[in-house]
């Protein structure tokens, strides 16, 4: 463990691991909550689009996928309020739509390499000190937003027309939650990986459902569960040389089907 | 005799649906500490009518002042607790005590920046208590039987200590008896509390003493300022249709 942690690429992905752990499993417990678990997938291939222009074209991949991520919820939310679509189909389409732009920037841009392999599964060793900066940035913003309106989010999670007649700003709260969740999943894409990053943000909160309990037990839990999942899977990522996207996905998923176990009615 | 301002003030209300009337040139007003009950027969716009009521659905035309205010100015909305139709429909997965649940209700009456008060705490534990809920406070609302989620709604609904109740016939699955005890603890909030209640329900034959007033919604509304009288008059057996005659029969058996 100490030895892990004598290196400089090690200490940078477990800080920006650690916060992305916090940041995704506390937006998490809305997106479930809220049933906008698809969407995060939905934007986590649009945040490869940001990657792949930033590849391309030479600009911070990072930031570009927050920005493609943050248009992207937008537009979902846009479509949604305006035109009568399924919802669940309009993520299906912009989940595909995106990967097919992100592919053909790639391929115009003779991008096609290891990096890109980064992006799509998570990488350990590539996390820059650039990186940790804008994870700690933007990060920091996100978490003051979600500490800040739990209650409130919690209230429009439970009963979204009760929360209106209380008086919440519902539309506007919405709004700034799906951004949030657009900037946490682009963040994320370094550590977790694009592919991976919605099971990260998801499944804490469903294995946390399991033991039945209030809502601050279930945020607490799921945190430890997500905490738990990245040291474990980046320790098995560092020791096993695979990636760590792949490695944190697996350890949640275990404890997911241990709590499904052990709560079984 | 002093002018005393309503809690609603309902002036001409009708709502049309691609062409469709819904609801038809309704006006009444509202005022503190009334109980009014109302029915009428499914589709009829009962539960539209009380979503327009509060800002959840807009007017075709017609206009609806709260407390004296244009209801797109008006701002304090923790005066008004809302329990709709739904409302013992729980998500059994949903993560949330029954404490949860009744905290909620305080969040309406907090600014953004500030924190849990004393004052919030006594209002949750006051609201609690009033609905008997205190014993189940660390349950899981998901566990709780018809009676107790209903119990549960309300007492979330008074945890911002509303003037107005507004209640739509929130009594899906719950028992006979459960729902004896709900209206004598609504009346006993109208009379002890003097919090006004608006209610929805098909039981208003069962509470026909408590009510002060009987609204009749099938797109037009009757309004009844003597039910007793009321209930057989020609005018709701001609809106209600034949569910009138019912409901006349049914007070007079709760009566013997
Ligand atoms: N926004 C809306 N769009 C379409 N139809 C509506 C809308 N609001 C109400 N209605 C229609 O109005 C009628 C009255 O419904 P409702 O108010 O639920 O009646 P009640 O509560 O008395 O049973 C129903 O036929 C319903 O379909
Ligand atoms: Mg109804």
């Amino acid at each position: 463990m100490s030895e892990m942690l004598s290196y400089d690429f090690m200490q940078r992905a477990f800080v920006a691991g650690l916060f992305i752990a916090i940041l995704a499993s506390m937006s998490g417990t809305f997106v479930v909550l809220r049933r906008y678990s698809l969407m995060s997938e939905t934007l986590a291939h649009s945040a490869l689009v940001g990657v792949a222009v930033g590849l391309v074209a030479g600009y911070n991949p990072l930031w570009m996928a927050v920005v493609v991520a943050i248009a992207s919820a937008w537009l979902i939310e846009y479509l949604r309020s305006t035109f009568s679509l399924y919802s669940d189909a309009i993520l299906a389409i912009m989940l595909s739509g995106s990967l097919a732009i992100a592919v053909i920037i790639v391929s115009l841009g003779g991008a096609f390499n290891n990096s890109l392999f980064s992006y799509l599964f998570g990488s350990i060793l590539s996390v820059t000190d650039e990186d940790v900066q804008t994870i700690v940035i933007f990060g920091t913003l996100s978490l003051l937003f979600l500490l800040l309106f739990a209650k409130e989010l919690y209230f429009i999670a439970y009963d979204e027309e009760v929360a209106r007649t209380s008086g919440i700003k519902v539309k506007f709260l919405n709004f700034l939650l799906v951004t949030v969740v657009a900037i946490i999943i682009a963040l994320s894409i370094r550590v977790v990986g694009s592919l991976l990053i919605g099971a990260l943000m998801v499944i804490p909160t469903v294995a946390a459902l399991q033991y039945r309990v209030g809502f601050r037990n279930t945020m607490l839990i799921s945190l430890f569960f997500a905490l738990f999942s990245v040291v474990f899977g980046m320790s098995l990522s560092y020791y096993y040389s695979l990636p760590s996207g792949a490695t944190i996905v697996l350890s949640i998923i275990v404890i997911f089907i241990i709590s499904l176990i052990i709560n079984k009615k | 005799m002093k002018y005393e301002l309503p809690i609603f003030d309902v002036k001409h209300l009708n709502f049309l649906v691609r062409g469709q009337k819904i609801l038809s040139d309704i006006s009444f007003e509202i005022f503190e500490g009334e109980y009014i009950a109302i029915i009428g027969p499914n589709g009829g716009g009962k539960t539209t009518l009380i979503r327009m009521l509060l800002g959840l659905e807009t007017p075709t035309t017609g206009e609806i002042k709260i407390f004296g205010k244009k209801l797109r100015a008006f701002k304090e909305w923790y005066k008004i607790g809302y329990v709709p139709q739904r409302a013992t429909l729980v998500d059994e997965n949903f993560p949330a005590t029954v404490e949860d649940i009744v905290k909620m209700g305080r969040i309406a009456k907090r600014g953004i920046f500030a924190g849990v008060s004393s004052e919030d705490r006594e209002m949750v534990e006051d609201a609690m208590i009033k609905m008997d809920i205190i014993n189940l406070r660390e349950k899981m609302v998901g566990t709780l039987s018809g009676g107790q989620r209903q119990r549960v709604m309300i007492a979330r609904a008074l945890a911002s200590a509303p003037k107005i109740l507004i209640l739509d016939e929130p009594n899906t699955g719950v028992d006979m008896l459960s729902q004896q005890r709900f209206y004598t603890l609504l009346a006993k909030l109208n009379k002890e509390e003097n919090i006004t209640i608006l209610f929805i329900t098909h039981d208003v034959g069962v509470i026909a003493d408590d009510i002060g007033r009987l609204f009749t919604i099938n797109e037009k509304a009757i309004i009844c300022n003597d039910p007793k009288k009321t209930l057989s008059c020609e005018e709701v057996s001609d809106l209600y249709g034949i569910n009138a005659h019912a409901l006349y029969n049914h007070k007079h058996e709760h009566q013997q």
